[in-house]
């Protein structure tokens, strides 16, 4: 008898989620924001997925979130052209740095004292977030609007993707250190720090390239176009969804497709790996988040394992999940 | 295995009048044969869940003032008796004594995976990887213990016998 994987929806958002990401491993658990089109980013408990509280403030919609290290701050981009700083234990606005177009994505160093912004202006921008009325500090070169924009090499470099392009930048010079340039979009990046891994998304490809010197490592096709991918903490497993609506998981080291499920309703613009490895959560144009298990069937957060002979008895605490949420 | 034949309900015949006793034998059997089919594929269970994600409460932004990480509010000392206050003061140490049990459960769950030394009693002092701990916190379920006469893969530390414990996360 196998067990069937149960995600967790996460329901709240009225628009679509394009963005989420988690924050490490705190003495409160680990936690998740997730930016939406309806302009009002979210906090989450990581494990459960409940719902914290809601960041208010923004005009436009929130095309980037994230959270420190510690989770006691979280930074939003957003449409309004403004990115803003908030204390992610009260919920208040601490920050609105202000832009000249759509901000889509926002960074904090490990030690919290800087943010990186990027967006439609192609241009990075360094905030330090102990003096917030001193200008930022500009680096140029992008051709196209900033999609994405990572520190890297603890905090000393720093990775952007554009949409044609993924650029390392030195800190402390910023210049440019080195450039990818691909055919098409690319959709997502994503750094491991452990291992200095970055995953770029470009088409149907899932691509692993060193951060330090952005050489490729290897790469893997998906039968869909893929918007997001995740690569496991312990570096055996990848997690990806783009416009079929489904979720794959992939073994890293042989590339084999091992599960994948249905459940979104829209196509899925995020995936992310908890800090643990032990769930991931998707984001998809259906407005809603989901957790999905790694190991299917593990006790953990809301879910249960369930010994067989305990299947057929009365159990009052578990709940099974209705149908629609349970189809694979 | 024999498989008996599965019961499929009360003959068609009697149902449906109109149709021939030929047709109907034949839709007993079809469906008869998947219903079959269906009993030979794998049972899978969907992973239970204790409840679902809780959302948002429709009317407030959230992060609740006495929520999971706000500083406590600090003891005012009143004097009077009013049992108003008296219940505040009750329900505020009843808050603080949550809060401290929470920190210490995530404490342990922040141990699972890592190297943690432990001193015992008569001065011994052993190392183990943290696994787990039973409902009570009467037992530490620990790996690769380290102990003055050899390693032990897998062990059970009574936690009775623990004075203190330390490790880094």
């Amino acid at each position: 008898m196998t067990m069937r994987q149960t995600p967790l929806t996460c329901s709240g958002h009225t628009r679509p989620v394009v963005d989420l990401a988690f924050s490490g491993i705190t003495p409160y658990g680990y936690f998740l924001i997730s930016a939406c089109k309806d302009g009002k980013p979210m906090l989450r408990q990581g494990d459960t997925g409940d719902w914290i509280g809601t960041f208010l403030g923004h005009k436009g919609a929130v095309w980037g979130a994230t959270l420190n290290k510690d989770a006691t701050k979280a930074a939003t981009a957003a449409a309004d052209f403004t990115a803003k700083v908030w204390d992610a234990v009260s919920g208040d606005e601490l920050m609105t740095l202000a832009h000249k177009h759509i901000v889509k994505t926002v960074d904090f160093t490990q030690d919290s004292n800087y943010l990186l912004t990027g967006g439609q202006d192609k241009l990075l921008r360094i905030y330090d977030l102990n003096k917030p009325e001193a200008e930022p500090k500009e680096i140029s070169g992008h051709t196209s609007g900033i999609k994405k924009a990572l520190w890297c090499s603890e905090d000393k470099q720093i990775l952007s993707a554009d949409d044609k392009t993924v650029r390392l930048w030195d800190h402390a010079t910023m210049t440019e250190v080195k450039s990818l340039n691909f055919n098409m979009s690319v959709s997502s990046m994503e750094y491991i720090p452990e291992g200095e891994i970055l995953v770029i998304t470009y088409g149907r490809s899932i691509a692993f390239h060193s951060a330090v010197s952005l050489d490729p490592i290897k790469s893997f096709e998906a039968p869909a176009t893929i918007n997001s991918a995740s690569l496991h903490p312990e570096k055996e497993f990848l997690v990806a969804g783009g416009e079929d609506f489904k979720l794959y998981k992939y073994d890293y080291n042989s590339g084999e497709e091992l599960e994948s499920y249905k459940g979104h309703f829209g196509p899925i613009h995020c995936v992310r790996f908890s800090p643990d490895g032990e769930l991931y959560a998707s984001g998809s144009e259906d407005g809603t988040l989901r957790l999905w298990q790694t190991v299917v069937g593990k006790t953990y957060g809301l879910w249960k394992c369930v010994l067989p002979e305990e299947i057929a008895s009365e159990n009052s605490d578990c709940i099974y999940p209705s149908a629609p949420d349970v189809k694979a | 295995m024999e498989k008996t034949r599965p019961y499929t309900g009360p003959p068609l015949i009697s149902f449906y009048p109109g149709i021939s006793f030929i047709q109907n034998s034949l839709a007993t059997a079809i469906l008869s044969k998947s219903f079959t089919k269906t009993m030979q594929t794998p049972v899978t269970i969907p992973v239970p869940v204790l409840r679902l994600p809780r959302g948002p409460d429709g009317f407030s932004r959230g992060f609740a003032p006495d929520g999971r990480r706000a500083p406590l509010r600090p003891e005012v000392p009143e004097i009077q008796e009013c049992p108003i206050a008296q219940e505040s003061l009750e329900s505020q140490e009843q808050r603080a004594r949550a809060a401290l049990r929470e920190r210490y459960l995530r404490s342990l769950l922040a141990m699972v995976g890592h190297q943690v030394s432990f001193t015992l009693h008569e001065g011994v002092r052993v190392a183990a990887h943290f696994g787990a701990t039973d409902l009570d916190v009467a037992n530490f379920y620990v790996s690769q213990l380290q102990t003055p006469i050899g390693v032990q893969a897998e062990a059970l530390l009574r936690c009775s016998d623990i004075i203190s414990y330390t490790f880094k996360p």
